[in-house]
Parts: C-alpha cells; structure tokens; sequence
C-alpha cells in the first residue's frame, strides 16, 4: 500500500514535470522549427537561480520562485534574440549555439556553484497520511504547481490573442505573416514563457530531490523524447506522451534495477519511432 | 584461357571509358577539370607536407603531453571525418559517440576476457560496429532528417545504457579497467600508429566521397526523390554510408580503448556525440578537410589553454560562438572564401581577356 501510493504519487509528478519542461521546449520548436538544445542546461540554471534566492539572499521560497520565473523568462526573451532570431532556419548553426549556451551555463554553474549537491529549501514540511498510505506535502505541493501552471499555460494558449498567434504561426507562418502577427514579438514571448516554465520545473526539481550541473542532460533526453514521439506541432500530444513517460519513469524502478530501469524508456521511444516514424500526434515536420 | 582473359580485359575496358564518359559529361568544360585536377595536386603536396611534419614531430619534441594530445586529435580526427562521410547522405546522425563506444567496449571486453590479442581485436571490432550501424541503419533509414537525429540519439543513449545494465562484463558506471596496452611504456609507437591511422582512414574515406557510390549520396542528400527517380536505391546507400561512417568510429574506439586501457561510457555519452558534431560543424559540414580542421581547432586551442583549468570550457563554447557568428559555412568555408577574395583578381582578367 506505502509502495503504491509512492509509485502513483510519483508517476504524478514526474509526469507533470516532464510535462512543464517540454512545453516550453515545444512552444520554439513547434512555432520557429528551433531544436532548443539549451532548454535543459536552462532548467539547471533555473534551479540554481532559484537556490541562490532561497539560500543566499535568504528569500521566502515562494518569492524566489517567483523571482525566478521572471528572471529566466527575460534571459528567453535575450536568448530568442540574440540566438535564435539569427539563425532562423539554420538547424547545423542552431544546435552549435545551443551547445555554446549549454556549455558556457554549465561551466559557470560548476564554478560558481560546484559540483556538490544542493536542495532548496522545501516548499512544504509534513504529509498526509490517507489509510495507512502517507504523502508528504512536498509531493502534492510540486503536483500541484505543475497542474495548475499546465492548466494555465493550456488556456493562455487557447483562450488569449497571444496564445492563438502562436497557434497561427506554428501552423504556418507565411499566412500568420500575411494576417498582420508580429512573428518576432511572439516567438520572443513563446521563448520567454518556455524559459519560465523550465525554470520552475528546475526550483521544483531542486526541492524536491537535489540540484546538480548535469541534471539538464537528462531532462533534456527526457523532453526531446517527449516532443519527437508526440510529434511536430502537437501540444496536446505531450500531455499523453509526458504521462506515458511519468509512467515508465515512476513504475519500472520498482519493478528492477536501476541501469534496466534507464534504459527502459529509451528503448521503447527507439521502437515507438521506428514504428511510427512521424511522430504519435503530429504532422510532417 | 587466352581469348578469355582478352575479353575480360575489354570489357573492363569498356567499363573504364563509360566510367570517364560519365566523369566528362559531369564536369562543364576540360579546361575546369583540369584546373581542378591541379588543384587537387596542390592540395595533397599540403597534406602531403603536413604528414611529413607530423612525422617529425616526436623526433624534435619528446614530449609525452604533447603526443599524448596530438594522438587524442589524431582519434577524434578520423571519427570526426567518418561522421561526416554519414553527413553527406543528407543524414544528421547524432549515435556516433556511440559507435565509438561500441568499438571500444567490444575490443576491450574481448582482449580482457577472452584474451585475444589486439592486433586481431581492433580491425574485427571496427568491422562488427560496421555490421551492428548497418543493422541499425536498415530500420532507421525509414526516418528522415529530424526524427532520424533524434532516433540516433535516442539509440546512441540506449547502446550507453545496456552498457550499464551489463555492468559485470562492461564494467558499468566505473569503466573497464585493465584493457591490454599495445606497447608498453612510450607513446612514440602509439603516435605513429595513430598518424598511420588518420592517413588511411581520411585516404579511404575522400576515395571513398568522391567515387560514385559518394556523388549518389549527394545527390540523395539534396533531394532524395529525385535521386530515386533516376535510379539510385536510396535506402541501400543510406545504409551504406552509415556502414563506412561507423566502420571507422568502431576504429577510433577500438584504438582508444588500448591507448587509454580504461573504457569509461563517460567518453561515449551525449555530450561526446555533440562534441563529435560540433568538430565537423566548426571546421564546416560542405568540406571534406572541415572536420578535420574543426578536431585540431577545438582540441589544441583549449588544451594549449589548460591553464585556465575549469574555466577552458568557455574557451570551446567562445570558439563555437564566433564560427556561429562570423562564419556560416565553418573554418573550411572561410578558408575557400579567402582563396576566392586572392584569386578575385586573376579570374576577373581571365573573364575580360576572354
């Protein structure tokens, strides 16, 4: 019963997680065709910005969270300028500036930061015991966020001007063009938000297992597999393939040990793919 | 038997002038093949010139570091070259680490546990990394540009993670540990078997673009319908191409994995099959010397930096934000822009004089 109420709360949160992070990841992609390599080094970065606050400036964790949203949502804004509006439609000239991005964060977190490990402070002590089953308020307190923010990124996407111009343009964006959508405004939005969203998901993470300066790799596998098996142009896709992953992720290591578990996922996004070369949800890239 | 033979000699013949047909009704003018073929002599004098330097180098230097980094250049070089021989099929794949690895695990396990001698393993375990990207490349050859980088990540991250899990043959997370050494104590030999290495290996693999198996592989790249439609069997030289790319990265790996004697799956992971890319992106895709000009780049500069310690990463990253910047086509592209801005001037009187 313990097992199964830690397995299921954490297939939840992964999930969300996952979810928040290939979202942002997404936006660019499916909007500008910008394969974001950095979106994971962007994630670490967003939880050291986040544990600084919390730590160094000593901040309440909510503020720091929150100061944290704003402060990696206007380095997306700089990034999209600076380096993806150059090279828009460059795939080999993108991925070479997303490894320099990549590198030069992760360097500067190694030497500011070190290697050791760091944990925010938790965003919520205690837990709840349901029957003999207990949770702790951690886990429901990042589920929680990661719902809300998804609902909330969902509706800015479907109800609001800006949301339906990024529709528009990932759809196709001579037409967007020729109806009067700034292209440059709302990609630069789109990368603001998905930086914010990353960098959530990175203060989540650093609170609720620890922060390191190679946690973005993985995540970023993690998202590219997301994104490349819900396919191009497909958001709501995610949330399918994001909630398969969380449960693969939350359910196999109980299951067997550690290295299987790993290489679980990988090994059946390899054979999905080559089943369906195109993607689950998406159209042809 | 003698008429025979003759017919044969004909025949081959025959096949010979079809052959040269084929070359002419390629190239616009004689004049240009000529100028071209010239070119192509200036070009192997240099190359020619820098082996021989290469060559002398441990003569004058007896230095154990600086062998030790031109021999790692030297590695990467011929995996670097190799993955761009798999680029030119208009294939982005991002498993080359990998094949490395696969090279280098499999040499590594066989001569520490089996106890086959080297010599045997390095060559056969490039051909069985040949074989398995073949293997590998037959299904994926149904994906395309995007989705078949991803698919070779997710593949390259995959082979990594079965290495783990078979931690007591690979030796998992550690490494294995006590491969053979092929000589013992200095690297001199290992240095000139590396040299030898990057000579054959780029030899065979400009032989190897510049044939018509590799003119197809452009053409592929540029529009795979068009080349279907004119008869060239897409999927077979896709595969091909994968075959000969990993054929040397099996090579690479296996060498390193004695040079080395440990087999960490650190050297293998993502980020050394981007590192890998970012050679040939730097150096420039639409050369043949890009990558090899992109591996000495961005392996001399920062280690002739090292005293920088943690902070020579930014060194790479700064080498990789100018050529991003400044130079669309890499450092081979540059090189070629120079050339043409010097020759401007003649080829603009030949252009009158005409």
């Amino acid at each position: 019963m313990e097992l199964l109420a830690t397995t299921a709360t954490n297939v939840l949160v992964l999930s969300s997680l996952y979810i928040l992070v290939a979202l942002g990841f997404a936006f660019l992609f499916n909007m500008l065709g910008v394969l974001n390599l950095a979106h994971g080094a962007i994630y670490m970065v967003g939880g050291y910005v986040g544990f600084a606050l919390a730590i160094a400036f000593g901040m309440n964790v909510w503020l720091a969270l929150l100061l944290t949203t704003v402060i990696m949502g206007a380095f997306g804004a700089v990034l999209e300028r600076l380096c993806f509006r150059p090279f828009a439609g460059d795939f080999n000239r993108t991925v070479m500036i997303c490894v320099a991005v990549t590198v030069a964060l992760q360097t500067a977190v190694n030497i500011i930061a070190g290697t050791r490990t760091l944990a925010l402070p938790s965003f919520a002590e205690g837990g709840l015991h349901i029957g003999i089953a207990y949770v702790s308020y951690e886990r429901i307190v990042t589920f929680g966020i990661g719902a809300v923010l998804l609902l909330a990124t969902m509706l800015f996407v479907n109800r609001t001007k800006w949301g339906q111009q990024m529709q528009a343009i990932s759809q196709n964006v001579e037409t967007a063009v020729l109806q009067g959508i700034n292209v440059r405004a709302i990609s630069g939005i789109a990368s603001a938000i998905g930086c914010a969203l990353a960098a959530i998901a990175g203060c989540l993470v650093g609170a609720y297992l620890n922060l390191g300066p190679f946690m973005g790799d993985l995540m970023l596998v993690k998202v590219l597999m997301l994104v490349i098996l819900a396919g191009a142009g497909s958001t709501s896709g995610l949330f399918i393939t994001g909630f398969a992953l969380g449960i693969i992720d939350g359910i196999v290591p109980v299951l067997a040990n550690g290295a299987i578990s790993d290489g679980a996922a990988v090994i059946i996004v390899v054979v999905l793919l080559l089943l369906k070369p195109q993607g689950f949800f998406g159209h042809e890239a | 038997m003698k008429p025979d033979n003759r017919q044969r000699q004909i025949k081959q013949a025959d096949k010979g002038s079809d052959h040269m047909e084929n070359d002419r009704r390629a190239s616009k003018a004689p004049a240009s093949e000529a100028k071209a073929r010239g070119r192509g002599y200036g070009k192997g004098l240099v190359l020619g010139v820098l082996v021989a330097i290469a060559a002398l180098i441990p003569l004058f230097r007896d230095s154990a570091y600086i062998l030790h980094v031109l021999i790692l250049v030297f590695i990467y070089t011929v995996a670097s070259v190799s993955l761009r021989t798999i680029t030119v099929s208009g294939q982005f794949p991002l498993a080359h680490g990998a094949f490395m690895g696969i090279g280098a695990y499999l040499t590594g396990m066989t001569t520490k546990w089996l106890g086959w001698p080297p010599w045997f393993t390095i060559p056969s375990a490039a051909l069985v990394t040949a074989a398995i990207g073949m293997l590998v490349g037959f299904p994926f050859s149904r994906l395309r540009a995007l989705y078949y980088a991803m698919g070779s990540l997710f593949f390259g991250i995959g082979v990594l993670r079965i290495a783990y899990a078979f931690g007591r043959y690979t030796g998992g997370y550690s490494g294995l540990v006590g491969v053979p050494p092929l000589f013992a104590g200095s690297k001199v030999p290992y240095y000139y078997l590396f040299l030898a290495m990057v000579v054959f290996s780029t030899a065979a693999l400009y032989r190897f673009e510049f044939s018509r198996i590799g003119t197809n592989l452009k053409a592929i790249a540029q529009s795979h319908l068009v080349a279907s439609s004119v008869g060239i069997n897409e999927g077979f030289h896709r595969i091909l191409a994968v075959g000969v790319g990993c054929f040397f990265a099996g090579l690479a790996g296996a060498g390193y994995a004695h040079y080395n004697c440990v087999v960490s799956p650190g050297s293998f992971d993502f980020m050394a099959t981007m590192w890998l890319m970012m050679y040939v992106l730097v150096g420039g895709m639409d050369s043949f010397f890009g990558p090899i000009i992109g591996t000495f780049v961005l392996i001399l500069i920062p280690e002739s930096l090292r005293d920088l310690k943690i902070y020579a990463p930014f060194v790479s990253a700064a080498i990789l934000g100018i050529v991003v910047y400044l130079m669309p086509k890499g450092l081979a592209g540059l090189f070629r822009a120079l050339m043409l801005w010097r020759r401007g001037d003649d080829r603009g009187e030949a252009s009158r004089a005409a």
